[in-house]
């Protein structure tokens, strides 16, 4: 559906991303990587807002900037951050966006609505956003990329601003979505996409690093993740040697998770890898710790 | 066209609308205000203003030999009702004014005489002794009609002979047309900076609130800057339709229509390379605040898409505002057809400014097609 | 001083700075035509000292006299004067002379005219009837009631002044004449105008730059939370200050620096400002202290800085409200017209004429008749009384600005 083909983009002298190519159908994609990876510069170039340097992006065999209006009318996008005005209401600002979008002021009205209720904010709909919480500006976000109920759905770290509750709501949502149409999420926050994404896919380097579902990519730390329990006063020489995934205080001893690839000591506890894990483990400081 | 009318809508706020009315209150009383509530300035523009009505009505718009004629047939009949006066007034008689020659050739040093002089003119006002003040002006005028009156160029004069040659000299009293011009680069001064101070913010404003993520993956795309434009030029437009239609509201009562058949050739001092009657050279100077309105419409758009802030938008705009305060409403308005330009300047210096604020804007959306959205 | 380094580091101020920089240069160098015959007076004051007396007058006579005999002589001419030799000259004539022969005739000429000038100030000032033009003003504005009293009130005590002035003899001391050279409104208008109206400009842009900041480049959580909080207003308020008086010096001082480069004041510093020669329409200057063309120079350029800074003030204080720097400009610039317009708005037959004249904007736009009788703005204390009144306004609002931004909620 929305293949990536060897795309790089430099800025000047600087690489953002080296020969990434990538395949995307129907489904909820994570892309996740820690900030400053690269990770929004992808997404702004499946968004249009950049170009490639080298390479190119097709939907279905075309290439999407060659398609202009024709790609972007099946594209929701939410930016990581966005601008509004102040003294519009939701409403307003939708249907402003909506007229950009190529919607009727009449099919827009009672989408606009269906969405601001579809993220709780339909008791607001006339009330001007200059007094909206940061939680609240974020949702209006959200409905405005389901506007023109698009095929290509990409959110830029949708989370960012949400309590609990709401980033709950928003997975239900998110799955509901990729149902019948593909969804990239890019976030650093490995909980928000670990228990809905049929793929992930991890950046390093400027290259892709890993696309594949979640269990393939913790497979890849099979066996090689233990945790075990210490006195406080071990942990810094304990800290030289391996690279720590968490540390927690219980009952007065600390209960370290850690790497280990080589032959584990007996009172190790081998736990199952999470996706946490190979994050930590794939980003780690090079400097702190040396895997054994 | 929705989307034209969104912009528009984020331009023409009531906030800006308001900062607006303020604006042209001060504008108005600054520059125009003079020009409606002080024409005709005094005396003897009033009599050079009644006349020329007087002379329109009489010789039609156009004076022949025949016309002057009876003019100065009028003049020395009007004198004889003066010398009457005088001499009616016994205090004239006795200070050795008893006619009207005697009046206005009166001695400098002779207190009593100046005093009566005075009394007549100033205090008393007579219409009689003004109109005639004015009407022999106009007939030395006419007596020196074939001299340029400046020092002129070869094709300043051959225009002026080619006129002299039609008929066409300067007869009437320069009052009307000289006001119309203070008028109207007044009016063009406020509506410049109307509609600098409404377009500049509009298109920065949405780069630096970050809007243009969203706009530019809507189906809309980069069009979207296209269309920001077309609003822009629009609202301009509006603007300037708006304050032009009101202020022309107040010129009308300079109660100048009588004139408005007159070639402004027949105004003295108003030697131009064309012809137009008033009225169409009225409608000439309309057209020109228009052009440079929305000349500087777009080139405060072009500083709008480029510049990161607004104290940069403002400052490279206060060197083009200065030119034109300077010399650009001089020249591009008050001597929009005056010989005092060379005849090809005026035309050019419009194409040349419609051509590189054009030319600025479609590299300007051929740029943003092509650009990274970064900020 | 961080806050400094956001304007000095914008290049659009550096660039109306060298900009305007450049046009007050050529503004004067274009100006320059007449900077030789300037140099006469020096000449005169050199030779006969600043004071014109009837002694040194005589002398001067003397002087020119002989320099036109020799000059007959050889040139082997007959005249009068060097004025009727000049009227009754034509083109051709001209050409005739040599090069030396002329700049003599020309020289001779200035001399003479200065000498003509000076013979006459004790007639011509004797011709002066300051009530009368009192009451002229009267007529002319059209006032009436305690509007038109107050004016000839002040026309009464200027009376007095100049009865003074003349007694004192200040009118008697060389200068450029006014009449021929307009060297006093070419420097306190044209030049000073201009260095005023661009300072302002760059003032009212740099203040506005610094104010609104933070809320512009939305830094204002992060900066108005620091330990300093919200008291970095009033680093952003020395900041202004400091842009600003650094901008009117340089200013000035780059201005100023090449119009006296250009036009030779060197012998002029202690002439007085009210010098007969220094008259250049109706009226003559009449300060109403006894001040020198150096001191006035102090004076004026003090009178600059001291608006710069209180239109720094209240562009400071608008841009805190409205954390808006192109609101603030816009709004600042109104209200300076707005302030110059107020006078005509009021009742001629009422003082409060006169009293909303005592504003900022005719302060400096009149600036070469500051310390002048006669005029709507040419009381005593006007120059004072304006520039304090202003001061404790701008302080007021200042102040208020700063307290409400201190309560306000950034959002």
């Amino acid at each position: 559906m929305l293949v990536v083909k060897e795309v790089s983009k430099q800025y000047g002298d600087f690489t953002a991303l080296r020969d990434i190519q990538l395949e995307f159908e129907t489904g909820l994609y994570g892309l996740l990587a820690p900030n400053g990876a690269g990770k929004t510069t992808l997404i702004k170039m499946l968004a249009t807002l950049l170009y490639p340097t080298k390479g190119e992006v097709l939907y279905n065999g075309n290439n999407i900037i060659d398609m202009d209006s024709s790609y972007r009318e099946l594209l929701g996008y939410l930016p990581q951050q966005f601008g509004y005005y102040k003294n519009y209401s939701p409403k307003q600002y939708l249907l402003y966006l909506s007229a950009l979008k190529g919607i009727s002021k009449k099919e827009a009205l009672p989408k606009i609505i269906e969405l601001l209720d579809k993220v709780a904010l339909g008791d607001v709909v006339n009330k001007k956003m200059k007094k909206f919480s940061g939680g609240m500006v974020q949702r209006v976000g959200i409905a405005q990329a389901l506007l023109n109920d698009p095929k290509i759905l990409i959110l830029d770290e949708p989370t960012a601003g949400l309590d609990p509750k709401e980033r709950a709501r928003f997975r239900n949502l998110l799955t509901d979505l990729a149902r019948s149409r593909l969804v990239i999420v890019s976030t650093h926050i490995v909980s928000d996409i670990e228990s809905i994404a049929n793929e992930i896919i991890m950046i390093k380097n400027q290259q892709i690093l890993y696309k594949d579902s979640v269990e393939t990519i913790c497979g890849t730390l099979d066996g090689a993740v233990f945790e075990t329990s210490m006195e406080f006063e071990q942990l810094e020489s304990f800290r030289q040697d391996h690279v720590l995934l968490s540390e927690k205080q219980e009952y007065g001893k600390m209960i370290v998770r850690f790497i280990h690839k080589e032959t584990p000591l007996v009172d190790w506890l081998p736990v199952q890898p999470q996706l946490e894990d190979v994050f930590l483990y794939e980003y780690r400081d090079e400097t702190n710790g040396t895997v054994q | 066209m929705r989307m034209i009318l969104n912009e528009m809508k984020k331009i023409l706020t009531w906030r800006m609308l308001t900062f607006l009315l303020l604006v042209n209150t001060v504008l108005y009383f600054l520059l125009i205000s003079f020009d409606i509530e002080y024409f005709p300035n005094g005396r003897p523009a009033l009599d050079g203003y009644r006349l020329g009505i007087e002379m329109i009505e009489e010789y039609g718009v156009k004076m022949d030999e025949e016309d002057m004629l009876d003019f100065s047939r009028q003049y020395k009949s009007l004198k004889k009702e003066a010398d009457e006066y005088l001499q009616a007034r016994p205090e004239f008689a006795a200070a050795g004014l008893e006619n009207y020659e005697k009046l206005i050739t009166s001695d400098w040093n002779n207190e009593e005489q100046q005093k009566l002089s005075n009394q007549i003119f100033h205090e008393e006002q007579v219409d009689l002794f003004w109109e005639l003040q004015e009407r022999s002006r106009l007939m030395e005028f006419h007596d020196m009609k074939e001299m340029i009156g400046f020092e002129a160029n070869a094709l300043q004069q051959k225009r002026f002979d080619e006129l002299l040659a039609e008929g066409k000299y300067q007869a009437y009293s320069e009052v009307v047309i000289q006001n119309f011009k203070d008028f109207i680069v007044h009016v063009g001064i406020t509506v410049l900076f109307s509609v600098v101070l409404l377009i500049s913010p509009f298109i920065l404003k949405d780069r630096t609130r970050r809007l243009l993520d969203l706009q530019y993956t809507a189906k809309v795309g980069r069009n979207l800057y296209k269309t920001k434009l077309i609003a822009g030029i629009l609202s301009a437009g509006m603007v300037i339709t708006v304050l032009l239609a009101f202020y022309f509201s107040l010129y009308a009562q300079n109660g100048t229509s009588p004139y408005f058949g007159l070639g402004v050739n027949a105004f003295i001092a108003n030697l131009t390379w064309y012809d137009p009657t008033f009225l169409q050279y009225i409608w000439l100077c309309i057209l020109a605040i228009y052009v440079i309105g929305i000349i500087f419409t777009m080139l405060a758009m072009t500083v709008s898409s480029v510049v990161p802030n607004f104290v940069t938008l403002i400052g490279i705009q206060i060197p083009l505002l200065f030119v034109m305060l300077l010399v650009g409403f001089k020249i591009l308005l008050s001597h929009i057809i005056s010989v005092q330009s060379p005849q090809w300047l005026v035309p050019c210096l419009y194409g040349l400014l419609s051509i590189v604020s054009a030319g600025l804007l479609i590299y300007l959306i051929r740029r943003e097609k092509l650009r990274d959205i970064l900020e | 001083m961080y806050e400094c380094r956001k304007v000095i580091q914008s290049p659009i101020f550096l660039g109306l700075f060298l900009l305007f920089s450049v046009y007050n240069i050529y503004l004067i160098v274009s100006s320059s035509d007449h900077k030789e015959e300037l140099k006469i007076v020096n000449e005169l004051i050199d030779t006969y000292g600043r004071d014109i007396s009837d002694t040194s007058l005589a002398q001067l006579d003397q002087d020119i006299q002989q320099e036109m005999t020799q000059l007959k002589r050889s040139a082997g001419l007959e005249f009068q004067s060097v004025h009727e030799l000049l009227e009754n000259m034509s083109l051709e004539e001209q050409e005739a002379y040599s090069q030396e022969h002329w700049n003599q005739i020309q020289q001779l000429a200035v001399k003479e005219m200065y000498f003509n000038t000076a013979r006459s100030i004790d007639e011509s000032y004797a011709g002066i009837d300051i009530q009368a033009t009192g009451e002229g003003e009267v007529r002319m504005y059209g006032l009436s009631g305690s509007s038109a009293s107050y004016l000839l009130q002040e026309y009464e005590k200027l009376d007095k002044r100049f009865e003074e002035l003349v007694k004192n003899g200040e009118q008697k001391q060389w200068f450029f004449a006014g009449k021929a050279y307009f060297m006093h409104s070419f420097l306190f208008q044209t030049v000073f105008r201009h260095i005023i109206i661009e300072s302002l400009l760059l003032i009212v842009l740099a203040t506005a730059l610094i104010t609104a900041y933070e809320f512009e480049q939305k830094t204002q959580l992060l900066t108005f939370s620091t330990k300093r909080g919200r008291k970095l207003m009033k680093d952003k308020f020395s900041a202004s200050i400091a842009i600003a008086v650094a901008t009117m010096i340089l200013l000035l001082g780059i201005t100023l620096g090449t119009f006296f480069i250009v036009f030779d004041y060197s012998h002029v510093w202690s002439t007085s400002i009210s010098s007969a020669f220094n008259w250049e329409y109706n009226f003559p200057y009449i300060a109403w202290w006894d001040i020198s063309v150096g001191t006035f120079l102090w004076l004026a350029a003090g009178m600059v800085l001291a608006g710069g800074l209180l239109m720094s003030c209240l562009t400071f204080a608008l841009a805190t409200v409205v954390k808006n720097s192109y609101i603030a400009f816009a709004g600042i610039a109104l209200f300076f017209v707005a302030v110059l317009l107020l006078p005509s708005f009021m009742s001629k037959s009422s003082i409060l004429f006169f009293i909303t004249g005592y504003n900022l904007s005719q302060l400096l736009l009149g600036i070469s008749n500051s310390f002048m009788g006669g005029g709507l703005t040419g009381s005593r204390n006007y120059e004072w009384l304006t520039v304090s009144c202003w001061t404790l306004i701008a302080a007021g609002i200042c102040f208020a600005a700063y307290r409400r931004f201190t309560k306000t909620d950034i959002g």
